[in-house]
């Protein structure tokens, strides 16, 4: 489950040439790249890439795949930390390692950092839109009293609810049926994390679990 | 930041209906691993030379000291210089004596730090952070600035990175992070794990020396003349009014108690003023608590335990 190199989200430091740094050009940090095996070039991972890349491979690029990492912290296992900006979420682990899962989050809205917890989870929850999108999306609205969970339903296949103290902060963990949307920065959304990811990750947390979200980067909003 | 005060507001309504009546003594624990096993270790050594049953009460340093002089609280573990110097003026020998700070003070450090990716890539120097290029490297929002974690928002040492960030000018070319510690911690642990670079304060002692390979920034030397901290209890709007384009001066703290508990238990008052915890001793405090997950009151009865004699030292 290790990444290889060959295939793995460039690191912005390594994508800084000196001669860049000399002559004060500032690149785009956002934009994730990746590196294509098959082309041998970096390419700026967006939506259409991403697409493509799917349907190439039927899963996510490597650095977004699911792999045990190091990982030195204070944190004690079963603690999750979500660094939306590399679009990683890491589950602590015994001796300094981590399990780190690719994951999608909100393009939009506002951005929080802070301290929840998992205050309690469903498989296959059903999906309530918010009103907002009810109002102006005629797919959602079809589905205003709630979708059934299944596996066109936006959630996916499992739901993990941040909660702060005994409330429900409206933000989710959550599967998506749109595996190709992990590592972008998706129109709208919570965490989505693809499917087999989420039910992995679902299985080996527990409810009050703490639940970190880096204050960088991280642009959550509601509903999916 | 909207979460970050519904969770203190909680954590206050919970301390208010946690007081007990019966303690004989109320200990303040701030919310900083060494803090709060120092807190806890001063409870059980009390117990134990003198009987009395003290209250360990989570509780920052601000209101700490107004409930010192109210006889709200009696002793605080921790009181950073120069952070609260202005506090130890108004309450202190030069103010109106509420409070005594002990003879003895740990010597600390603070400032800026960098992960060793942020090092290799040339930020070394607090000039560094006024290099848009370099700053840009610690961008994690996209907007193309930097992000530099300047400390915990109920942090008195906060509102100073602030000033020094005013003060040198880089506040302008960084978005200047004030997030609950874990988070700052956690985000250095992500950084480090991905060869991101990270600049953040730092104080020491602290556990993230031996966690992760760091180093602090350097910077201009301390010069009394030009640390101009205007009072915070004074003017609110003290932090537009300071400047300090220096290093932090020497950094110490000590331990703090009301005049009227040094009045009423004499005893105990000439106890806390022997107490001499190490730089060392902090330090594993804070890498037990954070790291080994050790519960502040477990350690601390551990360290009683296993400190028998000098507890025995301190109480001669």
């Amino acid at each position: 489950m290790m990444a290889k190199a060959s295939l793995s989200r460039r690191s912005v430091i390594l994508g800084l040439t000196l001669s860049a740094l000399a002559l004060g050009i500032v690149p785009s940090l956002a934009a994730t790249e990746i590196y294509d095996s098959k082309t041998r070039k970096w390419v700026k991972y967006d939506r259409a890439t991403a697409r493509k890349m799917f349907a190439r491979n039927n899963q996510p690029p490597e650095a977004f795949r699911r792999q045990v990492v190091k990982f030195r912290t204070a944190e004690k296992p079963g603690t999750i930390i979500i660094d939306g900006n590399q679009h990683f979420l890491y589950l602590v682990q015994p001796g300094h390692q981590a399990i780190r899962y690719g994951i999608g989050v909100g393009r939009e809205g506002f951005g929080w950092a802070g301290i929840v917890r998992v205050g309690r989870t469903a498989e296959w929850p059903t999906w309530t839109p918010p009103a907002e999108m009810v109002a102006r999306d005629p797919n959602a609205a079809k589905w205003a009293s709630g979708q059934p969970g299944g596996p066109d339903n936006p959630l996916g296949a499992r739901a993990l609810y941040l909660y702060e103290g005994n409330q429900d902060t409206i933000y989710r963990i959550h599967g998506t049926p749109e595996p190709w949307t992990i590592g972008l920065d998706v129109s709208s959304g919570c965490i989505r994390m693809n499917n087999d990811d989420i039910v992995d990750l679902h299985s080996r947390i527990e409810v009050g679990a703490k639940v970190i979200v880096l204050m960088q980067g991280a642009a959550l909003f509601k509903g999916v | 930041m909207v979460l970050r005060r519904v969770l203190l507001a909680a954590g206050s309504l919970l301390s208010l209906t946690v007081s007990s009546l019966a303690a004989d003594l109320v200990i303040a624990m701030p919310n900083w691993p060494s803090g709060q096993a120092s807190a806890n270790i001063l409870k059980l050594a009390i117990a134990e030379k003198f009987g009395l049953d003290a209250e360990v009460r989570e509780q920052g340093t601000l209101l700490a000291f107004v409930g010192m002089e109210t006889g709200e609280v009696d002793v605080v573990p921790e009181v950073w210089r120069p952070n609260f110097d202005d506090l130890v003026k108004r309450y202190g020998p030069e103010g109106n004596k509420t409070i005594v700070l002990s003879q003895h003070a740990v010597p600390a450090w603070q400032g800026l730090c960098a992960t060793s990716d942020a090092a290799a890539a040339g930020i070394k120097d607090v000039s560094d952070l006024s290099d848009p290029a370099k700053t840009a490297l610690l961008d994690t929002d996209g907007d193309g600035k930097g992000e530099v974690w300047i400390g915990a928002e109920t942090w008195k040492s906060t509102g100073i990175e602030r000033v020094r960030a005013n003060s040198y000018g880089w506040a302008k070319s960084v978005t200047l992070v004030e997030a609950e510690e874990d988070v700052a911690m956690a985000a250095v642990d992500a950084a480090v794990a991905t060869g991101r670079p990270m600049v953040f304060y730092c104080y020491e002692p602290h556990h993230v020396f031996k966690l992760h390979d760091v180093v602090r920034l350097t910077e201009p030397a301390f010069d009394a003349a030009k640390w101009t901290i205007v009072s915070q209890a004074d003017d609110p709007l003290w932090i537009s009014k300071s400047s300090a384009p220096v290093a932090w001066g020497p950094v110490e703290f000590n331990i703090a108690w009301s005049d009227a508990f040094a009045r009423k238990h004499a005893d105990v008052a000439a106890f806390l003023d022997k107490v001499d915890f190490k730089p060392d001793e902090i330090s594993a405090m804070s890498y037990a608590l954070q790291v080994d997950r050790k519960a502040p009151a477990d350690y601390a009865k551990e360290w009683v335990e296993q400190n028998k004699d000098r507890i025995e030292g301190w109480g001669r």
